[in-house]
């Protein structure tokens, strides 16, 4: 764990990326327990209010503005932040085990299953990931599971891709001939002794994967395919506040702000992890 | 004999025109090009191919000639035909300008108009207008300029129908493909076509009638409302709608622009589904009337540019609207009341469906609304969904939500025809009342204006009292103008270059 630290201290854009992912996360953990407005309730009458500074703490301050509706948009920024976290990280883990497994499983036994799998997941690729988004919402209809669903859909090949590859060569290691020359079982040998050679890069990929999956997740709500209003989510601000842009500009500022620092953040945290685990770039250094 | 006389005086007064025509172009003050944004593209170039009025009956009314046409204040105005009159309860007798004809030659005369009746009118090839003319039982020509239409029943509301049915060539139309290709008989002609992005329109030299005023005009697709907004205010385009209503004050500002708002004929509202639980319960209804502050949805929402409907689903441009009726009032104690005596199980989450980007900002009237039913106890959930799905839920698959958010009008602007839409029976009812179906029933049986009108009286009374809807508001119809031009707006959905002339 030191030495995690005192890596990451040395890489300045790794840090900002953790930094800024670590104060994201507690914003929404905190959510519930910071005295915000109500992110779902707003008050006609106080509708497209601009940001202020004045009376800050005061209960009723806008620090941000309201919306079209009369919400507070930073009350609405953190506890969207919440969906778009939740939904987004479900999503990888879920697209991240089925994708770990397949990849294991096609990696280790060859043939016909490896064939079947890497033949799935060139056809999912040759199929545009937002159109296949789009299908299978619009089919199964808007709510969260399904965006969950539909995300991690879209999310596992690249983990059994890369796992796969992974698995080729780990599997003519010698821990793994001998593991197989006292008897072990297959599945003894793929989740016992490959698995957890695996677990990271699956988490690398898992990162990067978080910041394309946070992106899908607004522009699914933004096309109004993800959650209901009024519940907050940044795409759906941003698609609601667009009528608005050249006389409310902080309908949408705050929400596109908030996309591109949670992707920034992400990425750029990733990166160095990616870094950080290959051995190559570790000795390099 | 007679025909030759007739041969000769259309050629006279095709001259006639021609010449006014030329004398009229050449007036420096006509040349002027306009742009005019539309919100999607054009479906199709047939006008008996769309119902659309806002859309591809906008741009097919500059090119195709009408019988009547429809002024911006509603009051119907001789175009092709000069004259038309009720012979009996059951027969219309039209009158049609001399000498009129289309671009290629082909007379705009009685015939013309029978072919064009027999052409919606096909029951083994209906277009999609055909319902407008179910009642015609058949055409009389008398000569070429004078025709009589004969109903089945009284239909009242026929010469305003009428200003939506445009004229095709018949000798044209069978070589040509009306959907894909024009042919003028009105004020411009189509120059340029570039499906999905714009029309450009020229004047028709050929024109029987008052010459066009501008030298071009070009229908634009400007999807996006901010984009519209920003269009008008650069001055890219002269003539805008659906602008939001707190967008106004903002384009007034601009040098460049104006922009106001008229009462449409559409009405809002939030539809019930009475054939479901608790929705057949009348005390729930009128709750849920009680629950909504209508007055603030109409001055925060839309800046007071809406008007709260009294009750009724008519606005006071129709036939039939009833004066007296008064909105329910703002209430919430009288809602939580007769919750109660309801006894309606509120833990119950109700579907509010909300078909998206559809009506002048009514996502935000849907979570306003959402809102005030939550504070008397009412929970619902709001479910998007588009437009076309939307309307096969409620047309097609007749399952609608227990409650949406609708919008509708009636283009002949007559009680016959809105209030139907809520007649037992009617795939788009949902509610069915037996008194409110003899009061409608009652309104069409005549076409004595007292008569009908004491029916239509009665029905709102009863449709009030009932309350199948949260009567709402009319929603504004908002425009934004550039100062080049002068424009009133317009509360139907009619989108017209002939409705604007040249600012000084």
């Amino acid at each position: 764990m030191t030495h995690f630290l005192k890596d990451l201290s040395r890489s300045r854009a790794g840090l900002f990326g953790f930094v800024l992912l670590v104060v994201i996360v507690a914003l929404a953990l905190l959510a519930p327990l910071l005295d915000l407005p109500d992110p779902t309730r707003g008050d006609l009458r106080a509708r497209l209010a601009g940001p202020t500074w004045q009376g800050l703490f005061s209960p009723g301050a806008h620090p941000l503005g309201t919306d079209e509706v009369g919400r507070d948009i930073l009350s609405r920024l953190i506890h969207g932040s919440r969906m778009t976290l939740m939904v987004a990280s479900t999503a990888v883990v879920l697209g991240g085990i089925v994708g770990t497994v397949l990849g294991i499983l096609a990696g280790y036994k060859g043939g016909f299953i490896d064939r079947l799998l890497m033949r799935l997941v060139d056809i999912q690729l040759a199929i545009p990931l937002m159109l296949l988004a789009l299908l299978v919402v619009a089919a199964l209809g808007p709510s969260i599971r399904n965006v969950v669903l539909v995300l991690a859909l879209t999310s596992w090949i690249r983990y059994a891709r890369i796992i796969r590859a992974q698995v080729l060569s780990l599997r003519e290691r010698e821990f793994v001939q001998s593991a197989r020359a006292i008897g072990a079982s297959t599945a003894r040998i793929m989740f016992l002794h490959i698995l957890p050679n695996v677990l990271t890069p699956a988490l690398v990929v898992g990162t990067l994967e978080l910041a394309r999956v946070i992106i899908m997740d607004a522009a699914l709500s933004f096309l109004g395919l993800g959650v209901q209003p009024p519940t907050p989510s940044w795409g759906r601000m941003l698609a609601d506040g667009r009528v608005y842009l050249s006389s409310a500009w902080w309908t949408v500022t705050f929400p596109g702000l908030a996309i591109v620092l949670t992707v920034l953040s992400v990425n750029l945290f990733g990166d160095w992890l990616r870094d950080y685990f290959d051995p190559k770039t570790r000795s390099a250094k | 004999m007679t025909i030759t006389t007739g041969k000769i005086t259309m050629t006279l007064s095709k001259l006639l025109t021609t010449t006014a025509a030329a004398t009229m172009m050449a007036l420096p003050a006509f040349a002027m090009d306009v742009t005019i944004a539309q919100t999607s593209a054009v479906n199709t170039l047939d006008p008996h191919g769309s119902a659309s009025v806002g859309l591809d009956l906008s741009v097919l009314s500059h090119i195709y000639p009408t019988l009547i046409l429809r002024a911006p204040d509603y009051s119907l105005q001789p175009s092709l035909a000069t004259d038309w009159e009720a012979v009996d309860d059951n027969t219309w007798k039209f009158t049609l300008t001399e000498g009129a004809t289309f671009a290629n030659g082909e007379p705009l005369d009685a015939e013309t108009v029978a072919w064009n009746i027999a052409r919606v009118t096909d029951a083994e090839n209906p277009k999609r207008i055909s319902s407008w003319f179910s009642q015609i039982d058949g055409v009389n020509v008398i000569s070429p300029t004078e025709f009589e239409i004969t109903t089945s029943s009284p239909y009242p509301a026929l010469p305003a129908q009428l200003s939506m049915f445009m004229l095709l060539p018949p000798e044209w139309a069978s070589e040509h493909d009306p959907v894909t290709e024009t042919m003028s008989g009105f004020k411009y002609q189509m120059t340029e076509y570039v499906p999905g992005d714009h029309i450009t329109l020229s004047p028709n030299p050929d024109f029987w009638g008052e010459a066009a005023q501008f030298d071009s005009v070009t229908f634009r697709v400007i999807p996006e409302t901010a984009s519209r907004v920003a269009a008008l205010m650069a001055g890219e385009v002269d003539l805008i709608n659906k602008v939001p209503a707190s967008e106004i004050a903002r384009i007034e500002e601009s040098p460049n622009a104006t922009a106001g708002a008229v009462d449409s004929t559409r009405s809002v509202f939030i539809k019930f589904n009475t054939e479901k639980a608790p929705l057949d319960n009348k005390a729930f209804r009128q709750a849920l009337n009680y629950a909504v502050d209508k007055e603030l949805i109409a001055d925060a929402l839309f800046d007071g540019l809406a008007t709260v409907s009294n009750c009724q689903v008519m606005t006071p441009d129709y036939f039939g609207y009833n004066p007296d009726l008064e909105a329910y009032p703002y209430d919430p104690e009288r809602a939580r009341e007769l919750l109660e005596e309801s006894g309606v199980d509120l833990s119950q989450t109700i579907e509010f469906e909300l078909p998206a980007a559809t009506y002048l900002q009514g996502e935000e009237v849907t979570q306003a609304v959402a809102q005030m039913f939550g504070d008397v106890g009412v929970k619902t959930e709001i479910q998007t969904m588009e437009f076309g799905a939307y309307l096969d839920k409620y047309r097609a698959a007749h399952d609608l939500g227990r409650l949406s958010l609708l919008g509708q009008a009636w283009a002949t602007i007559d009680a016959d025809g809105l209030l139907t839409l809520f007649k037992p029976g009617n795939q788009y009812s949902y509610w069915n009342d037996e008194a409110f179906d003899e009061q409608l029933v009652a309104g069409i049986a005549t076409t004595d204006p007292e008569e009908r009108e004491a029916a239509y009286k009665k029905a709102t009374e009863i449709m009030c009292e009932e309350a199948p809807v949260v009567f709402l508001y009319a929603q504004p119809a908002t425009f934004g103008a550039s100062t080049r031009v002068t424009y009133e707006g317009r509360g139907d959905d009619w989108l017209r270059a002939f409705d604007m002339s040249p600012a000084d």
